[in-house]
């Protein structure tokens, strides 16, 4: 009965045993990290102690002028032994951008790590979510190594002073450009324009309006026809084929084409005109005009 | 006899099918001939892709990059020296020589020994950094071989790499794990574009002298992430140069050997094998190697093209215009058509000194081995020397820069509406016509108008 217990008991033993005598691990106690202002006083400022192997729940805030300090006291097992790596791991969890500060090591295992702001990468001053701030402990030999979050760093800027950017070139795709074209040139509304034509057009009654009241008429043309029927309606007709030409031009023809017409119908106008004023001076001499 | 020869013949073509874009001259550098066994699926992995490998030791005599001023070897392979550097034949100078002559470059370090400070000054010039005692190698408690380094922990274990950026190639994929033993890690320069991280260290991991007998590291130089194992840096020529941290995981041993990750992890193979290959691969261009094909530029049309002048020298402002560009991506042994990456554009610019419009080509049709990309776009309305531009430049692939000139001229004179198309000109169109029509009535009205019963009073009084 005694040895049956025995047995028991040693079996029991060798299996709670067994798991961590093969898993020896890494691990922490003693944690404190603390975070001291410039020229406050002595116990000023945050300090919190963090769980054996936990993270601390409250997030610690970091400011331009602050120091934050952490330490701790590495353990293999339940053994507090120097670990060739402790470091404290810094990542964005945005960008996953990582850095990691080594402790200062002592031989009983007790570690400590001081950091301020300017020892940051200044990628990390313009985060908006905290930094991830986890706790590496691991060494040489079979001991599984630590890698558990510790706490939340928040990095705290004073807003008047500018967040330091980096700028690095790389290749890759650039922002579309689209010209921007000038604006055409537009005419005024058409009722204005209509309402302008109208009125230059206008000048033509009035002109034939104001003539006729000083008396303009048109009461010689018969007696002129008879005179000289043919120089009269030969120079009428080379002006108004003048302009007709300046039409054409206007319309469609180049230089080179009106000047050989507007020089034969110049001729004709100014031999026909020649006549057709002889008769008008003719008329003059008459005494009827 | 002879039909079995051809059979023969043809059977050994259909094996040697790869070859590299840019030649398959390989030399490699080894100093130690023993060592040469140690690699040997190695190499006869590099001949079945139909590279020639001259083996030569750095210091034998006859060993020259170049011959008659141009380059011997397409591409070189080093292998890290015992000795203190490569030899005057090897010096930086020539190996940067040898990479202006489109050589491209395999270098492989060794955490085992001290790297040399010739070899160290190249990657200086590089922009890749060592630590400054040049004999660090990158350890990691979290991801080591517990099979092969139990207590040194110096086998560290990586998965392959995956997409770099959200817009580039993954040359590297996969899903295996590759195993880095002893591996010399190195930090980048950080405002170079040239330089390209291919494996980073993960987060983890953090570097120390091995020969430095600290019980614990209290002064790194970069950790995690910061540091790499394997990078490349691609020149403005589009000669590759790719570091190698770990020699020894191009060694037979190592390809394909098993390896355990910490914790539970399952004992799997290495992919060693593989990932040799996609590195040199993409080192001896055999990948991510751009030609561009045809070019054309014409005015916009619907319809029948046949009618319309390529690539014309002059345009007008504000011609609707098309744009098309033709590029094939080499692939191990071949053209295949080229896709650009997801969250990437191959981008038109239309410049006169700075870009006036930058547009992203769309893919508009395929040939059998390229993809024609095409823009359309209005001509800015500035007239000038202007030019066509494709310049694309991405990590891990070969540089495409193009520059096509075109005169943008003005309207000519007859090119402008008419007059009586403006509607504001009509007032003055209306004021000519109408002095003409006045001239004529008053030429009437002169010639045959008949004084008025006033007009004599009026002449008397004269």
């Amino acid at each position: 009965m005694q040895l049956w217990h025995s047995v028991l008991q040693l079996s029991l033993l060798v299996f709670t045993a067994a798991p961590t005598a093969a898993a020896s691990a890494w691990g922490f106690a003693d944690a404190t990290v603390s975070v001291h202002t410039k020229g406050a006083g002595v116990g000023a400022g945050f300090k919190e102690t963090i769980p054996d192997n936990k993270a601390l729940s409250k997030p610690v805030s970091l400011g331009s002028t602050d120091t934050l300090k952490v330490s701790l006291t590495a353990r293999d097992g339940s053994s507090a032994t120097r670990a060739h790596q402790v470091f404290l791991f810094l990542q964005d969890p945005e960008t996953g951008l990582d850095i990691s500060y080594p402790f200062n090591v002592k031989d009983n295992g007790k570690s400590k790590v001081e950091l301020t702001q300017k020892d940051l990468p200044v990628q990390f001053l313009s985060v908006s979510e905290p930094l991830d701030a986890r706790f590496l402990i691991g060494s040489f030999g079979s001991s599984e190594a630590y890698n558990g979050a510790a706490f939340k760093l928040a990095v705290t800027r004073n807003p008047d002073h500018p967040v330091p950017t980096v700028e690095v070139s790389r290749y890759g795709k650039l922002p579309e450009i689209h010209h921007i074209f000038k604006d055409g040139p537009s005419s005024p509304p058409i009722v204005i324009t209509l309402t302008f034509v109208a009125m230059v057009l206008a000048a033509l009654p009035i002109l034939a309006g104001v003539w006729i009241t000083l008396g303009a008429n048109v009461c010689h043309l018969p007696k002129a026809f008879k005179s000289s029927p043919i120089s009269h309606a030969v120079f009428l007709g080379s002006l108004l084929s003048i302009e007709g030409i300046f039409f054409l031009y206007y319309k469609s023809w180049t230089l080179f084409q009106i000047l050989p017409a507007v020089a034969a119908v110049g001729t004709v106008a100014f031999i026909s005109g020649s006549r057709a004023l002889g008769e008008v001076q003719g008329r003059r001499l008459d005494g009827s005009r | 006899m002879r039909w079995s020869l051809s059979l023969l013949l043809f059977g050994f073509l259909a094996v040697v099918h790869a070859l590299s874009s840019s030649g398959n001259r390989l030399l490699v550098v080894l100093e130690d001939a023993a060592e040469k066994d140690s690699f040997s699926k190695f190499w006869s992995d590099l001949e079945a892709r139909g590279y020639d490998l001259v083996f030569e030791s750095p210091k034998s005599d006859k060993l020259s990059l170049f011959e008659h001023g141009e380059k011997a070897y397409d591409h070189v392979l080093l292998l890290p020296p015992r000795s203190k550097g490569f030899g005057p034949s090897l010096s930086p100078k020539n190996i940067i020589e040898f990479m202006n002559k489109d050589g491209n470059v395999l270098l492989a370090l060794s955490g085992k020994s001290t790297t040399p400070s010739a070899v160290s000054s190249l990657l200086l010039e590089l922009d890749f950094h060592l630590s400054s005692d040049r004999s660090s190698i990158v350890v990691d408690h979290f991801n080591y071989d517990t099979l092969s380094a139990t207590e040194k922990h110096d086998v560290l274990l990586l998965q392959q790499p995956g997409q770099l950026r959200q817009d580039t190639k993954s040359f590297f994929g996969g899903s295996g794990v590759l195993a880095f033993p002893r591996a010399s890690p190195h930090t980048l320069g950080g405002s170079n574009p040239l330089l390209t991280p291919i494996l980073r260290a993960p987060t983890t991991a953090y570097s120390y002298n091995p020969k430095e007998d600290a019980a614990s590291v209290e002064d790194v130089v970069a950790t995690g992430s910061q540091l790499a194992v394997v990078s490349a840096m691609q020149a403005r020529n589009s000669a590759r140069f790719t570091l190698l941290g770990s020699v020894e995981s191009l060694q037979d041993a190592w390809f394909d050997a098993t390896i355990k990750a910490p914790g539970d992890g399952k004992e799997t193979e290495t992919a060693n094998r593989e990932f040799a290959k996609q590195l040199t691969a993409w080192t001896f261009k055999e990948t991510g190697v751009l030609k561009v094909g045809k070019i054309e530029h014409h005015l916009a049309q619907d319809g029948d093209l046949a009618s319309v002048e390529l690539n014309p020298k002059i345009y007008r402002i504000k011609n609707e215009t098309v744009f098309s560009i033709e590029v094939s991506e080499y692939n191990y042994d071949q053209y295949v058509p080229f896709e650009v990456p997801e969250n990437d554009a191959l981008q038109l610019e239309f410049t006169m000194l700075s870009p006036f419009h930058r547009l992203d080509l769309q893919p508009s049709g395929k040939t059998e081995n390229s993809t024609i990309y095409s823009a359309k776009f209005t001509v800015p309305d500035q007239h000038g020397i202007f030019s066509f531009r494709v310049n694309y430049k991405r990590p891990f692939l070969t540089n495409i820069e193009e520059k096509h000139e075109v005169t943008v001229r003005h309207y000519a004179h007859n090119e402008y509406p008419r007059s009586w198309k403006i509607t504001g000109g009509w007032v003055w169109i209306a004021g000519l016509w109408s002095v003409v029509g006045g001239f004529l009535a008053f030429v009437v009205v002169w010639l045959y108008s008949a004084p008025t019963s006033a007009a004599p009073t009026t002449k008397k009084t004269q």
